[in-house]
């Protein structure tokens, strides 16, 4: 019971951060109806941010904030740079320039800091907590905090705000949004800016405990595509609900099946989803019509 | 002005040949190279960057003795990208130049294993890092190991932990790799010799982003020691740490990874008190001393197994060249062979005619990041 329950704990930290990328993947998707393969990178230039700015004497948080503007910029470059140039064209040039630019982006960050993998201390000074049988790593309370956190912001930024709104309209169908008035380039523009700040505090969350590396993002990118998959792409919550799942069951699966597989089970589940379920957890089957 | 049939052959004659003489040319020219495949990039790239370095401070100081038969030695880097397609495509391009007369592989075994077949091939000497003991003992005659194969270190942690720590429950943990799996293959059999077969064998894949799992299976194993091959310092230092956190505090022996420069830096003091099978230890031997100070003087960092092995390959390789008195790769062989109390870096070279040239370890322990060398275990088989 006790190896069950840090199981549990550290699967929901992991699948956390899992989930936090994956929600990056999905807005992006319901914006554009393209997969961001950069959105691993985003996490990773996030910590290097953090890293330079915390070296520079900032204080932790202001170098917090400095790493996510820095990211919020990032994500305006993205969308002008990468996807609006190519707006007009099928899903697979912009599907191509995505992953061309997370080449550039791991390797600029290569050129400019160097391969040295860095230590990123944590927000709190205190490692963790023990509560009876359990270990609670801080960092993964925090990331567990912060990931709940964004599930409540991101129902009612989405479902009680007027630009939540128009971003779901715009993400619905850009046509009829355009025909009510709405700023489809604007929108897109805001859902890169909030997908890249989301991707970028995955990576200063994670950072500490996977260390800030040039290879961190792509890593995480992996998994949290196939937790976008498994959760149903486009959907928030299957975002969410994914992340945790694969989590979960590489978690579990390696404790009591296997360690060396443990990449393997999750990326079983995922197959098993495409062959049986393809929409995903909460995605909706799309028929054609005859 | 009219090309008459002759002019048209001489013309195609000269087109022909200029290629060869060209290459002809460069081959017999001014410097002797030496190739090197390094991680440039990826998951290593940083024990990449020392070992150029280790390798670019052994060929000045060659090139400061009166250099390779009178001319001066060049090295050629290639980025093998810390990945098996990397280094085979590094090795490719490096072997396309024909006035390249010796090589540097790869530290990693799971790469020298991907490149090997193309080192038959082009029939020049590898000098490797790779302690994968199958890497000289399958039939590859170009392959020259410039550090201890893992069939000592198993041996010699399974002796310091047995005999010295006087520990019997062992929970033996490795890279699913070639070289983790060789690693964990070599230190069981060694504890089955004497008489303590580990009570927990676990492999993990490289590049994993929670040990969790691994620590708990440790932890309910009830060992008493760990003994570890770890291929990456990423996953060394996450271990570590999750091990430290999760309360398991008992000795741990390691293989070289566990005192890179890199793994000290990320662990920190998850890794205090831990102890390491190294091939360089810097108060080993008067050679080590002496490259300690050369890289110390010229990169500001603590020396470790990246930067001394390739040191250490190259110095061998200019030895045997001049030694050979020529590029020749078969009497480069030969000469390579021969080579017997040669005071590197890593250890006393004496070559077995398998192509390793060094037979022993040594033990140190991190005393606060810091790594003291406590002894030297050499094997005369």
């Amino acid at each position: 019971m006790d190896l069950a329950l840090q199981l549990l704990f550290t699967g929901i930290g992991i699948g956390a951060v899992y989930a936090l990328v994956a929600l990056g993947f999905v807005l992006i998707f319901r914006a554009t109806n393209v997969v961001n393969f950069a959105q691993g990178e985003f996490s990773m230039v996030a910590a290097y941010l953090m890293v330079v700015a915390v070296e520079a004497g900032l204080p932790y948080w202001a170098a917090f904030i400095v790493a996510l503007l820095g990211m919020a910029l990032l994500g305006v470059v993205f969308n002008l740079g990468v996807y609006y140039p190519l707006r007009h064209r099928s899903y697979l040039p912009v599907i191509i320039a995505t992953i061309g630019a997370s080449i550039l982006l791991a390797n600029s960050v290569l050129a400019i800091y160097g391969p040295q993998p860095q230590v990123l201390e944590g927000w709190f000074e205190t490692p963790g907590i023990q509560v009876g049988p359990v270990y609670l790593d801080s960092q993964y309370l925090l990331i567990i905090g912060v990931t709940i956190c964004l599930v409540i912001f991101n129902f009612w930024f989405f479902e009680k705000t007027l630009l939540g709104k128009k971003l779901q309209a715009t993400s619905q169908d850009k046509e009829m949004a355009s025909l009510l008035g709405i700023s489809v380039s604007t929108m897109i523009m805001i859902t890169f800016i909030y997908s890249a700040v989301l991707g970028g505090l995955a990576g200063i969350l994670v950072a500490p405990v996977l260390f800030v590396s040039i290879q961190m993002g792509s890593t995480i990118a992996l998994k949290a595509f196939a937790a976008t998959i498994i959760g149903g792409f486009g959907d928030v919550a299957g975002a969410i609900i994914g992340g945790l799942a694969l989590g979960l069951i590489e978690t579990f699966g390696a404790a009591y099946i296997s360690v060396p597989y443990k990449d393997g089970f999750a990326f079983l589940v995922l197959i098993a989803f495409l062959i049986f379920r393809p929409q995903g957890i909460f995605g909706e089957r799309v028929a054609e019509k005859a | 002005m009219r090309l008459t049939r002759r002019d048209f052959a001489a013309g195609i004659a000269a087109g022909i040949a200029a290629p060869y003489l060209i290459k002809s040319a460069h081959a017999q020219g001014a410097t002797i190279k030496i190739g090197m495949c390094a991680p440039v990039t990826g998951p290593a790239a940083e024990s990449g960057g020392y070992a150029i370095k280790g390798a670019k401070l052994a060929l000045e100081a060659v090139n400061k003795a009166g250099g390779i038969l009178g001319k001066q030695g060049e090295l050629i880097v290639e980025d093998d990208q810390t990945t098996n397609p990397g280094i085979v495509l590094a090795f490719s391009k490096l072997a396309s130049q024909p006035d390249i007369v010796g090589f540097l592989g790869s530290i990693r075994s799971t790469q020298v294993h991907a490149m090997a077949p193309d080192v038959i091939k082009l029939g020049k000497p590898v000098m490797i890092g790779g302690t994968d003991p199958n890497l000289t003992h399958m039939g590859n005659q170009w392959l020259f190991r410039c550090r201890p194969n893992d069939s000592y270190s198993g041996r010699v942690i399974a002796e310091y932990g047995v005999t010295t720590l006087a520990k019997k429950k062992w929970a033996v943990l490795h890279s699913t790799d070639a070289f983790g799996t060789a690693g964990g293959k070599a230190l069981t059999g060694a504890l089955e010799k004497l008489g303590a077969p580990p009570v927990l064998d676990q492999g993990y894949a490289n590049q994993s982003q929670d040990f969790t799992p691994v620590v708990l299976a440790i932890k309910q194993s009830g060992a008493d020691i760990l003994g570890s091959y770890f291929t990456f310092e990423n996953d060394l230092g996450i271990f570590a740490r999750q091990l430290r956190q999760l309360g398991v505090n008992i000795p741990w022996v390691g293989s070289p990874s566990i005192v890179n420069i890199t793994a000290l830096k990320l662990a920190g003091p998850a890794l205090y008190n831990t102890y390491g099978v190294a091939d360089y230890a810097e108060d080993s031997s008067e050679g080590s001393k002496a490259f300690g100070k050369i890289y110390r003087d010229a990169v500001k960092v603590a020396p470790d197994n990246q930067s001394s092995w390739t040191f250490d390959a190259i110095n061998v390789m200019a030895q045997a060249i001049n030694k050979a008195g020529t590029t020749e790769p078969a009497k480069i062989r030969e000469a390579i062979l021969a080579i017997r109390k040669f005071a590197g870096a890593e250890g006393e070279y004496n070559f077995d005619q398998n192509g390793d040239g060094l037979h022993g370890y040594n033990i140190v322990k991190n005393e606060k990041g810091n790594i003291t060398f406590d002894k030297h275990i050499e094997f005369n088989d």
